[in-house]
């Protein structure tokens, strides 16, 4: 985590540290449904995925959400966070690499600190993009 | 596969609401009569050992996740629940709603799991989240709304957590999908 006063400095193109994560095993899928409390079956029994007519299981979308968020949090703390969103714009399938980036693209001040906007990404092993996030980070 | 979606403010959809009809959908599986209800409120304990399991999985470095210690050293009085556990506390508030003999969100707008697919999720931060807190998840049925001409179809959804003294901790917005097709 970095120190406030160098938060302070953060500016516009600045990039984050990259957070990488996985390859996502059956394992932790298990794992996760079980630490979400999502148990749908599509995501840990392959099964249930083929009867879907899918080739295999897939990674819940939140498991790679809360991942995408550490590339904010790691850098600045949990308590800086004031928001964060991600749209889902790929499936994370089982096996995948998840490598997250965000960059700052906006400065600004509101209700009395100073916040940047990051956006994220997160992009699996064969450059496909998986998510796409934005977080409002306080830097005060 | 390609299932972006224009991410539109509750407000924004709110109005658009005002002024449509629910919108009809010949292949829709979603209940989109259930548009527009606020299901009751239920209170739920955030648990230390979920908060902790949870940070393992998704390998969280900050010992304020998992160490009471390392918490009161930094003047909280308990381990702080990562960002997306907003998410766990959901699916506790669903499990509390089928024990009291209430249907869970999905069960209500009638989710198919072998189409549903997640959309999108937004989280508004107000505070902290702490092991031992009691929390009150209060969640409404915002939206209905079809993309790639019916092909897809979209639920959207709105919540707020609150906690009993130190008020609103999170608005959620959350986008699921059915594959129609």
């Amino acid at each position: 985590m970095m120190h406030h006063d160098s938060l302070m400095n953060a500016k516009i193109g600045d990039k984050l540290p990259v957070f990488v994560f996985g390859p996502v095993s059956r394992g932790v899928l298990a794992l996760y449904a079980g630490a979400s409390g999502d148990h749908n079956l599509i995501h840990i029994d392959s099964d249930y995925a083929k009867n879907a007519g899918l080739p295999d299981v897939f990674a819940q979308g939140m498991l790679s959400f809360g991942v995408l968020a550490q590339v904010a949090t790691r850098w600045a703390g949990i308590e800086h966070l004031r928001a964060f969103g991600a749209r889902f714009v790929s499936i994370t399938q089982v096996h995948d690499l998840i490598t997250c980036t965000g960059e700052i693209i906006e400065r600004m001040d509101v209700a009395g600190e100073t916040q940047v906007r990051v956006a994220l990404t997160a992009t699996a092993q064969d450059g496909r993009q998986t998510l796409t996030g934005e977080a409002i980070v306080a830097l005060r | 596969m390609d299932y972006c979606i224009a991410v539109n403010s509750v407000e924004e959809r709110n109005r658009t609401m005002s002024r449509q009809a629910t919108s009809v959908n010949p292949k829709g599986i979603f209940d989109r009569s259930t548009k527009g209800r606020t299901l009751r409120p239920i209170t739920v304990t955030v648990e230390r050992a979920r908060i902790q399991f949870f940070s393992q999985v998704l390998q969280e470095p900050d010992p304020l996740h998992h160490d009471i210690a390392t918490a009161r050293a930094r003047g909280f009085a308990d381990i702080v629940a990562p960002p997306s556990f907003y998410t766990a506390i959901d699916a506790t508030v669903n499990e509390e709603r089928r024990r009291l003999g209430q249907v869970s969100v999905a069960a209500l707008i009638k989710c198919d799991f072998q189409r549903l697919l997640h959309g999108d999720e937004k989280y508004e931060f107000s505070g902290l989240i702490f092991a031992g807190d009691q929390v009150t998840l209060t969640t409404t049925i915002v939206d209905f709304y079809d993309k790639k001409g019916g092909a897809l179809e979209f639920v959207t959804l709105a919540s707020v957590l609150e906690h009993v003294t130190r008020g609103v901790l999170v608005r959620a917005t959350r986008n699921l999908l059915h594959r129609l097709d």
